[in-house]
Formats: structure tokens, C-alpha cells, sequence
């Protein structure tokens, strides 16, 4: 597996730095030199980007030449790395704007750019441009190797005049700007290495020439100013060569750029991969939007202008939106200034009167701190949060219509709402402060207090039986020492947490709510638990959804404008979509991060929520499409083996099978550029290698289940069933819908069938012993084909006329009327149960079927209830529905003598005689015949 | 009427057709009062289990063919119920222990135990030991054999017992080493013809060499095959000559047919095709082993000489995992998926170096 010997390497450079930096710290260097020692070409290079114009290019090797200037621009670094701790004292000493963090990663490029050398071998480049066909190489510039097979074409680039970013629509690339100062100092010590180490260059070309295969990390994202790409939204599509899809939204937004899903007339570009997905393809189209490929994109955010201090650089609109943001960002902040300071105002005064309850606002909580106020300050589920507040506004004159009437929302017919949603979104907060409003008084039940049914009751005094009240002196109705009165609201929150120790708590909270005359809202997370089934038919259901980023964003910009800490949109967009829009989990990382510093980078936003995510559970779909799917094995994915074999701990026991069911299914990317014979080759070649792991990890799964129990082989199995076998056939094609989509696993529902048979197989073959001696297998494989034409075919052939002989036939080897059809069931190909039964009209079916019951059979069998008693009775003739009916066509076998002579006084316990029961079929006259019968008999 | 096999199936020693030595040998043993424990051993259709019962009769009398069948209940550690089925008769009691699945241990202690504890109430009784017979004990788990082991030494003053297997190579040595085996290999021709001549004898008409031969090429050494295959072609044609061609059973021809698949098209889609018929196959009780035998067969019949040895080969190598692993599906694709792929690189005439 070639991309395995390429990944740990990746992932090595990057454990140095901690995840998802490796880009952003090499880029950093940059910043460094620029600093440093070229910060005369830093601030040329603005005043000459910002008139963007278009130059026309020849050819493919200009092309490159200038590119490969716009990526060699830290070149000098390198050289200062013989003496490395010397130059990082300095720079970090130097006073600079970029704040802390980049004063922080400075420390890190230098190792990087070490360890780059390392472990990260020459051929680990890329073809540069990956919309023309020609193949251009671009060395990496952070290592010293690059450096030293600089091209002689960078001679060319005195040529040119340092040029703007071309940006374009079509195929053309866009060049960086390049400061001429810069490149010359860099041309004149790559001469030099150049000289020296020429002969490597050749080995270096001959080895691109051979793979140049897409490699991850291969390309520096450029060092552009900090929210360059604001106010630009992106699409992302097709596979980047050397950015996962993940890296590539994350380079867009550290810049301030605004990822989208899909294109539409607003997106200001389209950054194309390989493999872009035809549907947006057309919209590109339809909307004539701008395209890049991973180059130009690299070279937009190196070249762009960001908005500067007070946002210079961005057009009117943009500007004075963002103006506006400030605006209100500032005025909620200053408002909750004004509002701690009232508190705080109010804690003094009552300091001296009594012991309030009421804290300093700075010893709190920032969630409790910044709860909102006001309906105007919740995020997000405007309309479920109005609705709330209708409904308890509604509440008194619900309660006289005695909830009759529907009202605006059809919510005043109940008594209790049901708010449900995932944690942190603000469900308990917007029911306090619903009910807060509307005048009630709220009392919170939550998990910490115990709900058991009797104390559900005996709290609320829903039998209102207790006289507690008068013989203690003080009101029974009051919980929590809050008096009910009518003005009273009930928050039962987390009621899917009533457990154990709740007993019956939902449903006397069911109970209460029935009758109940104080609106009740209870909170859930999970609205289906099987626990709140009751609650379903009485509880108006208000779902709250996960609000948006940009709902959360200001609030959350605020609060921290108002904490004094310097956090910029795009990171507190990261934290926001991190933690799932949780924004308590929001809040309490800010204000552990608030400890130790005043502003957080892109970066460290990304670690932060890295360090609290949350661990979602996703569906074996969910793991399947990922497994199978382009991306988790692709050269630009960034995933670990373990990370890999996480997936398949998520759920070991289905995700093996549903590997196993839909590994067939995908078009394996590893094929993707092969053609005709080879391709099918290759293909079945994979197919060969997963239906192999597939095949060990069943013997290695044998090992941990079977009698061995070696549960440590658990990663193996992991590795065998899951991992191996999607790393082979990895590709798209996998989804759901379309022919190829995936399926729910076989296996489980063949296995209870074959279960299922092999049973009545062994019942069939228990009723034959006496005739048979073959074993299960033989009997199938042998005896079921040679009977089919004695008691399945004549029926088929013949109709009714048959069917006495088939009876005799089967009587003779005490075959029932179920084995029947088993033996039908068990049938295949040409004799598969639904052709044959479909043979037979039902006429002859319904005729054999009464036929069959009409009549006793013998039955060599009987059943004893348990082990080591002795049999209770011996059953000895399966007799239709009495037993004096003797006189019936009786088949008495001589192997069953003695158990004839048993008497069978209590058939109906008899599970095996079905023939009473049978009766329910059999139509109505033939029951009055039977029942004729039975009286004769009995006379 | 019964089918021929159960009709005309021999009922003492001395009516046995072939392998009159060791009728003979059985004979005396049953005469002698020292009867050993015994294990039968021979692939299926030999005469097993017919040399079995002709050895009881020989023991106890026409009462051992008195047989009933009772159905007991276990319970297992965890409580679950285990329906066992025992074939009894006054003398014997016949088990299946794999009928119980992973449990087959607790149904061989407990009624072993039981039997070997109670003795022989019936005093006109000619022997005074019960005959314990297990069947399939090929497929007795290693902890059932152990449980066997000391039982058979303990109690062997009221019971002998006496294995039926397919073959030796799953029983362990102990157990081996306490029983007086005794092969009962399947017929050759000669032998196979003439019970074909006296079942069709014994049914009133006189069969033809050709047919017979015809027959006993089918049948591959298994008599009950061949006397089921001399019914149903009687059946068939009741005159038995001229072109006579005998239908394979049903599952026999779906995995031909999926073999036949397997060879005309090598793609993913294919393989699922194949895959779905194995599970019909599975879920009908056709044995994995028995399918791969049988598709394997038919397609070595019909690729080419160079690459007959690598499919068998594969077949082999398949056929040891399924009998390690659980989920024999697994087993039986990986192989289908192995065979396409040599299968492929053979036409395009590729190199065939990478698949050892």
C-alpha cells in the first residue's frame, strides 16, 4: 500500500506540532523572514497587489517559473539555520505585531524545517499545476533539499516584472507577486547551491517523472495577511492534491473566508479539484462564477489584500456591514456592563440588609453571567421560543376553555410542553426565561432531585389526599421552597435522565400533567427515548434545533469584547462549529482560556475544540460511507491507522458486516487512472486482497468469541475486517441510493434463516429416524430430493387424486403436515418453494390440508417437559380432535406398540399435536362433520 | 410405501451383502460376552449405521428394533432450553448429541451419566450392559469428548457405547484408544452392483448392466445415493433402457449453475450474484463444505489444464478456514473472488506469479 509508507510521515511532523498545524507552522516561517530580514519586500508587495491585473502567459514554462517564485519566497530561511538559536532569540525578542502566537510557532518552523529534512524524502513533491497537463515541478521550499534543486529557470523570472495575481475564470493559473528584492537575494544563493549539488537535480526529476503522484503536504500555504479572503465565500470541490478537503476549508477560514457547500450566484469563487462533482460543475456554469485551482488559491490569500486595521481594503458594503457588527457587538457589550454593574451595585446595598441571594456577577459562571435577559438575547429557535411564550401567556385562558381550544398554534389543547434538543442550545435557559416573562414563577426540577413516582406525587399532592398542611403547620404545596400558586410554572428538566431511581416517575409526571392547573414544561434531549413514550400523546413537542454559527457568533463576539479578549470572527466561528454549536461548552472554554491568555489564534481555537469535542456516535451507514468512501484513504487524508480503527470500536460487532455487505460496492479509486485489461485486473486484485483480510479476520474473530476468548486480538480484528479491506477498495460509488447503495447486512437475516430450517430440518429428520437412518445433512442432500417426487410432485401433477397416496406416503415415514413443507421450503433452484407452491392450485393445497387432518397419523414421538423426571405420558397417534375417532383410516406401526398402548389423556398439552389447532383453517363444514363425528363416536 | 432403501435395508448380519469378514467379526464379538466399546467409522452411504443396528439385533434380539423416540429437555447454565431427540428401544438409546450445539458437553454427561447409573431392569434381557449410540460424533465438540473419556471407563459394567463417524481426524486419541475400531469402507462396484440387483430383484424387475453402471458412476461409492438414484430412475422410465440420464438433485444443480456463473463473468456485481446464491444455498442446510466441493469441482471442469491445480488448490486452502472460522459465507467468497481473479489474469495471459 503505497500512501501507508507516505502517511506516518505526515503524521509525524505533525504530532510535533500538535494536530492540523503542520501547513500553518511551515507557513509560518515565512513570516519570519518576512519580518525579519525582507520586511522592506513585505511592505512593497501591498501597494503593488492591490491593482489586480491580468497578464496573458505563453507557455506552461513561465508559467511554472513564476509559480515556483511564489512559493520560494522564504528560501533564505534555510540558511539561517546553522545557527538557529541564535536567530529565534532574536526574532523573538523583536517587537512585532503578529502578537504571541506567532512568536510561539517561530520556534517550531525551525525544528520543522529540520525535521521536514528528515523524514520527509525528495520525491515527496508535487506536480504543480493541477489544471494543465503538463507536469511542472515545484519543489518544496521549508527544506534544505528543495532549495538545493532550485531550477536554472529561476534566471528567467529577472524577466519579468513582479507581477500581480492573475486571476482568471478559465484555465489560467495565477502567478504571485513576487517583491524583486527578495527573489534576487534568494536567486543568488540558489545559484550557488544550485552549482553545487546540479548532479542531484537529475535523480530528482527521474523519480517525479516515474509517480508524481498527488502527495500530501506538499504544497506551503502562503503567509497572506491576516483576513485576506473576507467577505469572500468558497466552494470546495473535487479532491485538492494536497490538502484534504478538511485542511483546505480550514486554510479558507483562517483567512476570514466563508466556506459554503454548494455554489450559488453569491459564491465569489470555486476552488476546483480533481474529480469535481458534475452537479456543481453545472452550477459553476449557470452562475458564471470564478474558478481556481489549488494554486491560484494558494496565491489569492499569499497576494490579497486583508481589510487592514479599520478595514481599508474591503469594498463600501462589506465595510460598513462590518461596521454595523462592531456596532451592536459593542452596545450588547456595554449593556452588559451596565447590567453587572447594577448587579453588583445591588449585591452592596443588600450587603447590609440582608443575606441575598445574590452574588458578584465576576465570582459566576460566564454562562450564568451571560444568560440572557431577554428573549431578544437567545440564539437561535426564535420560533420555538415564541411559541413558548404564547403558549404561557395563553396559559390562563387555556386553563377556563379547559383546553378546548386550539388556539394560534394548535398548542393550548395541552397542558405540557416537551422542549427537546442536543445539549448547550439554550433549551432550560429560554424555558426560565419564558416563564419569567410571562409572569410565572418557575420551579426547576432537574436530575440531582429525585422524581419517583410516589414522590412525583406526594410533591405535587396530585391526589391531593395529604393533610400534611394543616398538621405541620405550613402549606403542603409547595416544593423546592417555592409555594405553588396559579401562578406557578413547572420545569421539569431532564426528564430522559429519570432512571433507575425514579421509578415510575415519567408516568406519575404523565399522571400529573393530565390534571394539572400550572403549565408544565419538560426538558429532554432525546425526544424518541422509549422512556418518554408516555409523554408523546400529552406534551405539545417544541423542538429546538442547533442554532447557526452566525446566530451564536455576535453573542459570543460580544461577551468577549466585553472580557477585553482579542478573538477575531473566524476563530470564534471554529469554536462555535467545534462544539457543535454548544454554546455553553462555548462559554466554559472561553473562560478556561481566559486564565492564561487574551487572544486565541485560528489554531489554538482548532486544539481547543479538538481537546472538548465531543464524541459523536455515527451510524454504521454513517461509518461504512465514510470507510468505503474516497476520502478516509486518500493520499490528502489526514487519519491515523488508529483514528481508522476507532470507526470499527464504534461499534464492533455490525461494522465488520457491513463491510463485508458493501465492500463490492464502491469503484475503487486505486483503479481510477488505470484502462481496460490492467483495470480489470487490478481491480479483481483488490477484490482479492479485501475478500481475503475478510476471510482471516472471520478466523481471528473465531479467536475472540470462540472458546479462547482472546480478546486482546480485538485490533487485529479491527485491522483484518474493517481498515484492510476498505483500504483496498476505497473509492466513491458507495451510497446510499443508486444502484450501488448501501445495504443493511445479509448475513444477520440469512443466518436466522438457515437457523431456522436447519431446526425444522431436524425435525423432519427426528420424524423419520425410525425409517431413516441417515444424519441432517444426508437427509437433505439425498432424501428430500428422492421424496419430492412421492410427495411434492403428485400433488403438482395430479392434483386432488394424489392426494391420498401422498399421505400414505408420508404417514409411512411419519412426516407430518409441517414437514411438508419444510421438505417444500428446503427446495432450490428449479424446486424453490414459491415456484412449487405456486404449482399447486390452492384448491389441492386446501383440499391435502384437510384431507391431511381429517385423518389420525402416527406419530413416533413424544415429549417429556424436563430433564431427569420421567416422561409424563407417551403420546401415541396424533388424533384430530377426539379421541374416539378411531375408526377413521388408522395407520398403527408396529414400532409404535407401545406407545399405543399409553393413553393419551392430555393431548391439548402436547405441543407436537397440532391437529386440534389446525382446525381454524379447515372451513367451517368440514368442522361439522368433524363435530358429527365426534358425537357418534361418542354415543 | 417406503422408498427402496428403507425397504429392503438388511436386518441381520448375516443378510449384509459386502464386507462379510467383518459381519463375521461382529457376529462373534456379539457372541462373546466381553463387547467393547466400539467406533464405526466410513463415509456416509457405507453401511454404518444398517451394521449398527444388525450388531444390536445380534446382541438383544428382534427388541432392539422396538424403537421410540423421546424428546428431552436440558438447561443449559444460562437457562436455555435444549431439545434433544433420543431414539430408544428397551436395550439401546441412540443420540445426536450435536443436535445441541455448543451444549453437546451437558447432553453427554447428563444422559450418560443417567443411563450408566440405572441398571438393566429387564431380566430376560440377554446381555446385561445398555448400548449408548452416538452418532455424528465427528462433530462432538472437544469438551463433549472430554466428558466421554472417563464416562467410558466408569460405567462400563451397564453400558457400552458405540460412535458413528464420518472419519477419525476430528475424535481425540483417548477416545480413539478405548473403542475397538472398525471401518466400513464404501462398496466398490462389484459389491455396489450386486445390492443394486437385489433391491431391483427383491422390487420385481431385473436391471440392466448399463444402468447400473450408470448408477454406480453417480453415486461415488455412496449406496444409499445409488439405491434413491435406482428408485428414481425406475421412476423415471419404468423400463430402464435406452439413454438414461439421471437428475442430480436440486442443490447440485444451483451450484453448477453457480459455478457456471463464476466462469462466464469476473466483476463486483458478479460476485454478489454469487454471493446471494450462496446464502440460498446456506440458508437451505446444503453443508458449506459440500457446496464448495461440488462448485469447485464443476469449475475445474470447465478452466483450462494450466490453472485447475491453483483453483483446487485455493478450494483446499478455503475449505480449512470455513471449518476454523464461523461465517462460512466469508470463506466461500474469498475463494469465488481468488478463482475470478486467477481466472482473469489466466485470459488476459498474465503473469501468475503473485498468487503463491
Amino acid at each position: 500500500m503505497p500512501h501507508k509508507s507516505t502517511k506516518p510521515a505526515g503524521t509525524d511532523i505533525r504530532a510535533f506540532f500538535g494536530p492540523g498545524q503542520s501547513a500553518q507552522s511551515s507557513s509560518s516561517s515565512r513570516s519570519k523572514t518576512s519580518s525579519g530580514q525582507v520586511s522592506s519586500s513585505k511592505s512593497a508587495a501591498p501597494s503593488s497587489g492591490t491593482k489586480h491585473e491580468v497578464i496573458e502567459i505563453d507557455s506552461d514554462e513561465e508559467l511554472s517559473a513564476h509559480k515556483k517564485i511564489g512559493q520560494k519566497k522564504p528560501s533564505p530561511m534555510p540558511k539561517s539555520k546553522s545557527q538557529p538559536s541564535s536567530k529565534t532569540d532574536s526574532d523573538t525578542r523583536q517587537p512585532s505585531k503578529s502578537t504571541g502566537k506567532s512568536f510561539k510557532r517561530k520556534k517550531n518552523t525551525v525544528l520543522l524545517s529540520s525535521d521536514d529534512e528528515d523524514e520527509t524524502p525528495p520525491p515527496k513533491k508535487k506536480t504543480a499545476v493541477a489544471t494543465s497537463s503538463s507536469v511542472n515541478p515545484r519543489p518544496r521550499p521549508s527544506t534544505i533539499k528543495d532549495d538545493s534543486d532550485f531550477d536554472p529557470m529561476d534566471v528567467d523570472d529577472r524577466d519579468f516584472p513582479p507581477t500581480n495575481s492573475v486571476k482568471s475564470t478559465s484555465k489560467k493559473t495565477a502567478t504571485p507577486k513576487v517583491d524583486k528584492s527578495d527573489s534576487k537575494v534568494k536567486q543568488s544563493q540558489d545559484k550557488t547551491q544550485d552549482v553545487a549539488q546540479g548532479a542531484k537535480k537529475s535523480n530528482w526529476a527521474a523519480k517525479l517523472a516515474r509517480g508524481g503522484p498527488s502527495a500530501p503536504g506538499s504544497k506551503e500555504v502562503p503567509d497572506g495577511e491576516p483576513d485576506c479572503l473576507a467577505g469572500l465565500s468558497f466552494v470546495f470541490t473535487g479532491e485538492l492534491s494536497s490538502f484534504s478537503r478538511e485542511e483546505a476549508t480550514d486554510i479558507a477560514k483562517r483567512f476570514g473566508g466563508r466556506v459554503v457547500g454548494q455554489p450559488s450566484s453569491k459564491t465569489n469563487y470555486v476552488v476546483l479539484g480533481e474529480d469535481a462533482g458534475p452537479a456543481k460543475l453545472r452550477a459553476i456554469e449557470k452562475h458564471g462564477l470564478k474558478t481556481l485551482d489549488e494554486d491560484a488559491f494558494l496565491n489569492l490569500i499569499a497576494t490579497r489584500k486583508g481589510p487592514g486595521v479599520n478595514g481599508k481594503g474591503l469594498d463600501e458594503k462589506t465595510r460598513k456591514k462590518m461596521e454595523k457588527e462592531q456596532e451592536a457587538i459593542k452596545s450588547a457589550a456595554q449593556e452588559m456592563d451596565k447590567r453587572e454593574r447594577e448587579a453588583a451595585k445591588q449585591v452592596r446595598t443588600s450587603e447590609g440588609h440582608t443575606n441575598a441571594k445574590s452574588t458578584d456577577p465576576s465570582a459566576q459562571l460566564w454562562t450564568t453571567r451571560y444568560a440572557p435577559q431577554s428573549l431578544k438575547e437567545i440564539c437561535g429557535n426564535k420560533a420555538q421560543v415564541e411559541k413558548l411564550e404564547q403558549w404561557l401567556k395563553d396559559w390562563s385562558q387555556s386553563l377556563k376553555a379547559n383546553f378546548k381550544k386550539p388556539g394560534k398554534n394548535g398548542m393550548n389543547m395541552y397542558r405540557a410542553v416537551l422542549i427537546s434538543g442536543s445539549p448547550g442550545i439554550g433549551k432550560t435557559t429560554s424555558a426560565h426565561l419564558c416563564a419569567k416573562l410571562a409572569g410565572f414563577t418557575p420551579i426547576e426540577l432537574n436530575a440531582s432531585d429525585t422524581r419517583s413516582k410516589k414522590l412525583v406525587e406526594n410533591g405535587m399532592n396530585i391526589n391531593n389526599t395529604s393533610l400534611d398542611g394543616y398538621i405541620t403547620g405550613r402549606s403542603a404545596n409547595h416544593i423546592s421552597g417555592v409555594t405553588l400558586t396559579d401562578r406557578t410554572c413547572l420545569i421539569m428538566d431532564e426528564v430522559d435522565g429519570m432512571s433507575a431511581g425514579d421509578r415510575g416517575g415519567v408516568g406519575a409526571l404523565n399522571a400529573l400533567i393530565k390534571k394539572t392547573k400550572i403549565p408544565i414544561i419538560c426538558i429532554a434531549n432525546d425526544r424518541n427515548a422509549q422512556k418518554l413514550k408516555p409523554l408523546m400523546g400529552t406534551t405539545f413537542n417544541l423542538t429546538f434545533q442547533k442554532p447557526q454559527a452566525t446566530t451564536i457568533r455576535s453573542r459570543i463576539l460580544s461577551i468577549v469584547y466585553k472580557e477585553k479578549m482579542k478573538i477575531p470572527a473566524n476563530v470564534v466561528d471554529q469554536l462555535i462549529s467545534g462544539a457543535q454549536s454548544d454554546i455553553r461548552q462555548v462559554l466554559n472554554m472561553l473562560s478556561t482560556w481566559k486564565l492564561s491568555n487574551d487572544s486565541m489564534s485560528f489554531d489554538e481555537s482548532k486544539d481547543l475544540t479538538k481537546m472538548n469535542e465531543k464524541y459523536a456516535i455515527l451510524s454504521p451507514f454513517d461509518i461504512t460511507t465514510k470507510m468505503l468512501g474516497p476520502y478516509l484513504f486518500s493520499k490528502t487524508s489526514r487519519e491515523t491507522l488508529g483514528q481508522k480503527m476507532d470507526y470499527y470500536f464504534q461499534d464492533h460487532s455490525f461494522i465488520p458486516l457491513f463491510i463485508q455487505e458493501n465492500y463490492l460496492k464502491s469503484q475503487p479509486a486505486k483503479i481510477r487512472d488505470l484502462d481496460g485489461p490492467e483495470k480489470i485486473l487490478t481491480q479483481l486484485k483488490l477484490m482479492d486482497e479485501a475478500a481475503s483480510s475478510i476471510s482471516d479476520a472471520d478466523l481471528v474473530d473465531n479467536m475472540i468469541h470462540g472458546p479462547e476468548q482472546h480478546w486482546s486480538l480485538m485490533p487485529l480484528h479491527a485491522v483484518c475486517s474493517t481498515v484492510r479491506p476498505a483500504s483496498c477498495v476505497y473509492g466513491a460509488g458507495a451510497h446510499y441510493g443508486g444502484p450501488n447503495s448501501l445495504s443493511f447486512p445479509q448475513w444477520l437475516g440469512q443466518n436466522s434463516k438457515q437457523n431456522k430450517l436447519s431446526r425444522q430440518l431436524g425435525d423432519v429428520q427426528t420424524h423419520i429416524r425410525l425409517k431413516v437412518s441417515a444424519d441432517k445433512p444426508e437427509i437433505r442432500q439425498s432424501y428430500i430430493p428422492a421424496l419430492h417426487p412421492y410427495i411434492v410432485q403428485p400433488l403438482v401433477d395430479e392434483g386432488t387424486s394424489a392426494i391420498a397416496d401422498v399421505i400414505q406416503t408420508m404417514d409411512e415415514y411419519y412426516l407430518s403436515r409441517e414437514d411438508w413443507d419444510t421438505i417444500v421450503e428446503l427446495g432450490v433452484d428449479s424446486r424453490k418453494d414459491d415456484l412449487i407452491l405456486k404449482k399447486i392450485p390452492t384448491a389441492v393445497k386446501t383440499s391435502f390440508t384437510r384431507k391431511y387432518n381429517s385423518s389420525d397419523h402416527p406419530i413416533p414421538f413424544h415429549k417429556a417437559q424436563d430433564l431427569g423426571k420421567a416422561p409424563k405420558k407417551l403420546a401415541a397417534e396424533a388424533v384430530p380432535d377426539l379421541e374416539e375417532a378411531f375408526d377413521l383410516d388408522e395407520v398403527v406401526e408396529e414400532a409404535s406398540d407401545d406407545e399405543r398402548n399409553e393413553k393419551d389423556t392430555d393431548i391439548d398439552n402436547d405441543k407436537l399435536i397440532k391437529a386440534p389447532k389446525k382446525k381454524g383453517i379447515v372451513k367451517a363444514a368440514s368442522a361439522k362433520t368433524a363435530n358429527a363425528k365426534a358425537t357418534k363416536g361418542k354415543k | 410405501m417406503s422408498l427402496w432403501v428403507d425397504q429392503y435395508r438388511p436386518r441381520l448380519l448375516d443378510a449384509l451383502h459386502y464386507h462379510r469378514d467383518l459381519s463375521s467379526r461382529l457376529k462373534s464379538l456379539a457372541a462373546c460376552g466381553d463387547f467393547p466399546h466400539m467406533l464405526f467409522y466410513g463415509p456416509s452411504g457405507a453401511g454404518k449405521k444398517t451394521r449398527i443396528t444388525c450388531t444390536l439385533r445380534e446382541l438383544f434380539g428382534p427388541g432392539v428394533e422396538k424403537l421410540k423416540i423421546d424428546q428431552r429437555i436440558f438447561l443449559s447454565p444460562s437457562k436455555r432450553k435444549l431439545e434433544v431427540n433420543i431414539v430408544q428401544s428397551n436395550y439401546h438409546i441412540e443420540i445426536t448429541p450435536s443436535e445441541a450445539g455448543n451444549y453437546d458437553r451437558l447432553v453427554i454427561q447428563e444422559l450418560l451419566k443417567e443411563i450408566a447409573q440405572t441398571q438393566q431392569v429387564d431380566l430376560n434381557a440377554k446381555q446385561r450392559f445398555k448400548v449408548v449410540i452416538i452418532n455424528e460424533a465427528d462433530s462432538l465438540s472437544r469438551d463433549a469428548q472430554a466428558a466421554l473419556r472417563r464416562t467410558m471407563e466408569k460405567y462400563m459394567s451397564n453400558m457400552r457405547i458405540i460412535l458413528c463417524a464420518n472419519s477419525t481426524s476430528r475424535l481425540i486419541a483417548p477416545i480413539k484408544s478405548r473403542c475397538l475400531l472398525i471401518r466400513v469402507a464404501a462398496p466398490n462396484r462389484k459389491e455396489m452392483q450386486d445390492v443394486l440387483e437385489h433391491v431391483s430383484r427383491r422390487a420385481g424387475f431385473d436391471l440392466p448392466t448399463e444402468a447400473a453402471d450408470k448408477i454406480i458412476d453417480d453415486s461415488n461409492g455412496n449406496l444409499r445415493k445409488a439405491i434413491l438414484c435406482l428408485e428414481a430412475l425406475k421412476m423415471q422410465s419404468p423400463d430402464l433402457t435406452g439413454p438414461l440420464t439421471i437428475a442430480k438433485p436440486d442443490w447440485e444443480t444451483y451450484c453448477q449453475k453457480v459455478a457456471d456463473l463464476i466462469i462466464s463473468e469476473q466483476s463486483p456485481a458478479r460476485v454478489m450474484e454469487v454471493r446471494q446464491k450462496f446464502y440460498e444455498l446456506l440458508s437451505h442446510c446444503i453443508p458449506p463444505t459440500v457446496i464448495l466441493k461440488t462448485v469447485a469441482d464443476r469449475v475445474v471442469e470447465r478452466v483450462d489444464e494450466t490453472i485447475k491445480a491453483d483453483v483446487m488448490h485455493w478450494a483446499a486452502v478455503y475449505e480449512v478456514r470455513m471449518r476454523i472460522g464461523s461465517k462460512k459465507i466469508y470463506h466461500l467468497e474469498a475463494w469465488v473472488v481468488k478463482v475470478m481473479s486467477l481466472y482473469k489474469h489466466f485470459f488476459y495471459d498474465m503473469d501468475l506469479s503473485g498468487f503463491d
